[in-house]
């Protein structure tokens, strides 16, 4: 019995070293240490001595985080204070900024691509007003998007959505920049067929239920004249005055179809900038990413391309669909160092970073376009036909800037529910998928997004 | 005297494990269902069983669902009939089995994100492989396939089929290993063909595997959101959208989490139901 006994204890029982530790003892060790870790990591008075601000940068090319991690780095030199800096696709980062708020630890500056992200999160109150940063300078139209009088977040770059064209092979066809939109079907047509200076197709634009085809196919339907919503948030686009106009675009769009490569359901961002890059198409519509991007790869190409706006059908009015980025401060510990953060990078390091993409982040800062750090860099320089046509996007009244979800006469979620309802690009669907009437197929859209606003 | 303790506390730890990972998010996903909500930041509003009644009213919800029904119904279909079929094959006696066994298995191994992506290569619109084949023999539409509802339901249900297919092979051919010889050859003694010996043997001795394979795949198919959502987003013209990509449409594009997490919960209890119907027409324990 007691050699039982004895065995039982050897057998819960381990040695360390000289003595005898239990079992039951070791687990209270391991139990004792993890409590005081876990109790350690969130001492306060540990917390307070680290100084971070948690930066959820959008723009994840390898220039764009060089240049942000290089301003961390040189605002931690300088004050001391460290700069996280953390990286995702800019469609993903409000994801993030959910998921950041959740879980505790919300980042403190985060960058945000779309109104209805800013609007959601300052209706939350989870942003700080930026109001001090922003009066500071002189802004580009319809860009700063305020709320109740506050502006909730720093634009830092337009992209404006033109059509970009080969300028070689309309130099070698003798064709005109067109200034309607039957100019344009006639060049596009002109270019297309078999040979060394021709193309497969002339132009694409995407009707997939996506960001791609509301981003890049309605320029037509802005530089026509339609508005989506009235001063009252009323559905306009099949009222009497738009009507008409809404359905010459879809007869106009349709027409152009057999000028664009087959699957349009399915095509997004690749195939715009493959499409053009690989000569199948000889127009696209595009931001300046497509150029910094075939900059990279073939820049002969890309000095072989112009832009110019979309345009109406009588070509009185010209349009771009509009796009921009910016970032936003919130409501955390570290809001007043942000804020410090953000003002001291807008000075010091934003044409930096607006460099590493130097034709895709237009400046939306008018002072920004006169600064010889700006006009510094060589693609400014050598796309300066493109940059200068950019500058007057902004200040010519004829060129209509629009875009879905910043219709309506003031920022609100209604114009972001109809941009992500796709009822446009479902419009599109109907008519060139199923051949529908243009008129119906207005209809069909315009109930839609009633549907939406009222939901 | 510690005999059972250890065994308690790695229960105690599972249990912990699955409150975590998987009922806490079926829970809150639940709970979520019963507020409305712009996003997972938003202050939810209670509104009861209006995010269901607005769910079952929508025409949306019910053809998501049948063409759910659909894709799952016809994958796991070819699937079960081309697994058996290739489960008999490898169990033949044929030259180089084994390598043809490590083969079959390949395709799913791959990440589906790599097998979307091969697969839309294949049928681009212009130098796609397929497309230009399809082509040349005569299918002119091959290369809109995109722009067609029926065809991208077609072509999600081929690479589902051609992705897990070789998961029903390995399970029916473990099974097979199971079937005695001597019920073959008594079979044949009495004069059974090779169909009759499939019908009366092979498929009742699997009759366990069928049910759990079948239980397996319809669960996974019909919740299957990454291929559907890797080809074709749900399109085109929701062509291809069946509920979960419904329900991720509505919580994380719409603006209506509330919609999306009724929608998720009424699949859940339809998948629940089917479930007990299924096994209570097909029983696993064949002595009830």
């Amino acid at each position: 019995m007691q050699d039982k006994n004895e065995q039982n204890m050897k057998s819960e029982s381990t040695r360390i070293g000289r003595k005898k530790i239990s079992r039951r003892r070791m687990l209270q060790g391991i139990g004792a240490a993890v409590g005081t870790t876990a109790v350690g990591l969130n001492a306060p008075y540990i917390h307070a001595k680290q100084k971070e601000i948690r930066f959820l940068n959008g723009e994840p090319s390898v220039q764009s985080v060089r240049a942000m991690r290089f301003a961390a780095a040189q605002y931690e030199k300088e004050t001391g204070i460290k700069v996280q800096m953390d990286t995702v696709p800019a469609g993903k980062a409000f994801e993030k900024v959910q998921t950041s708020i959740k879980g505790g630890r919300p980042y403190d500056i985060a960058t945000l691509i779309f109104v209805g992200d800013v609007l959601l999160l300052a209706g939350e109150n989870k942003l700080v007003p930026l109001n001090d940063i922003i009066k500071k300078y002189d802004w580009g139209p319809n860009i700063l998007f305020p709320m109740d009088g506050n502006n909730y977040w720093y634009p830092y770059d337009y992209n404006l959505c033109w059509i970009n064209y080969r300028m070689d092979l309309y130099k070698k066809a003798g064709l005109k920049e067109p200034q309607t939109l039957d100019e344009l079907k006639a060049n596009m047509s002109a270019l297309m067929g078999d040979g060394e200076d021709k193309t497969k197709q002339g132009i694409v634009h995407p009707i997939a239920s996506s960001g791609a085809t509301n981003y890049t196919s309605f320029g037509y339907l802005w530089a026509n004249g339609v508005s989506l919503l009235d001063d009252n948030w009323n559905v306009t686009l099949d009222d009497s005055e738009n009507l008409s106009r809404a359905v010459e675009y879809l007869d106009n769009f349709q027409s152009m179809v057999p000028m664009m490569p087959p699957g349009l359901a399915k095509a997004g961002w690749g195939i715009l900038v493959g499409g053009i890059q690989n000569g199948q198409l000889s127009h696209c519509p595009g931001t300046g990413r497509l150029i910094d991007v075939i900059n990279v790869k073939n820049p002969e190409l890309a000095s072989n391309l112009g832009i110019f706006p979309f345009p109406s059908p009588n070509g009185e009015n010209v349009a771009l669909n509009h796009g921009y980025d910016g970032w936003v401060v919130l409501d955390t510990a570290m809001s007043d160092e942000s804020l410090r953060f953000l003002e001291w990078f807008s000075d010091e390091h934003l044409i930096n970073f607006l460099h590493t993409s130097p034709v895709h982040y237009q400046p939306t800062r008018m002072d920004i376009y006169e600064d010889a750090r700006w006009l510094s860099h060589p693609d400014i320089e050598k796309f300066s036909h493109i940059t200068s046509w950019q500058k007057r996007f902004l200040t010519d009244e004829n060129v209509i800037i629009k875009s879905i979800d910043t219709e309506g006469p003031y920022p609100d979620m209604r114009a972001g529910k109809i941009f992500r309802s796709y009822a446009l690009p479902e419009m599109l669907q109907n008519k060139v998928l199923k051949g529908m009437p243009a008129d119906e197929c207005v209809k069909i859209a315009a109930d839609k997004m009633r549907e939406v606003i009222a939901s | 005297m510690y005999g059972d303790r250890p065994l308690y506390i790695l229960f105690l730890l599972g249990c912990l494990l699955t409150g975590l990972l998987i009922l806490y998010p079926a829970y809150y996903a639940v709970q979520l269902s019963f507020f409305d909500a712009d996003s997972f930041i938003s202050t939810p509003t209670w509104v009861g069983l209006e995010n269901y009644k607005l769910v079952l009213a929508d025409q949306e919800f019910w053809a998501a669902l049948m063409r759910g029904v659909i894709f799952a119904g016809t994958a796991i279909s070819l699937q079960i009939i081309l697994g058996i079929g290739f489960a008999l094959v490898l169990d033949s006696a044929i030259p180089g089995k084994a390598i043809l066994r490590g083969i079959t298995v390949l395709p799913y191994l791959l990440p589906t994100v790599i097998v979307a992506l091969i697969f839309q290569w294949m049928l681009d619109d212009h130098i796609g492989i397929l497309t230009v084949l399809l082509e040349n023999l005569g299918v002119e539409e091959a290369a809109a396939w995109a722009n067609s509802p029926f065809w991208s339901m077609v072509l999600v249900i081929f690479v589902s089929v051609w992705l897990w297919t070789p998961f029903v092979t390995v399970c029916f051919l473990a099974g097979l290993q199971s079937v005695p010889e001597e019920m073959y050859e008594a079979a044949k003694v009495d004069g059974a063909n090779a169909w009759l010996r499939f019908w009366h043997i092979t498929l009742p001795q699997l009759r366990s595997v069928l049910i759990v394979v079948l239980l397996l795949r319809a669960i996974w198919m019909f919740n299957k959101f990454d291929i559907v959502w890797l080809l074709t987003g749900g399109g085109p013209m929701q062509g291809t959208e069946h509920l979960p990509i419904l329900a991720y449409r509505k919580a994380f594009d719409a603006f209506e989490v509330g919609v999306g997490a009724a929608i998720s919960t009424i699949s859940f209890l339809i998948l629940s139901v089917a479930i007990l119907v299924f096994f209570w027409k097909f029983p696993i324990d064949e002595k009830r």
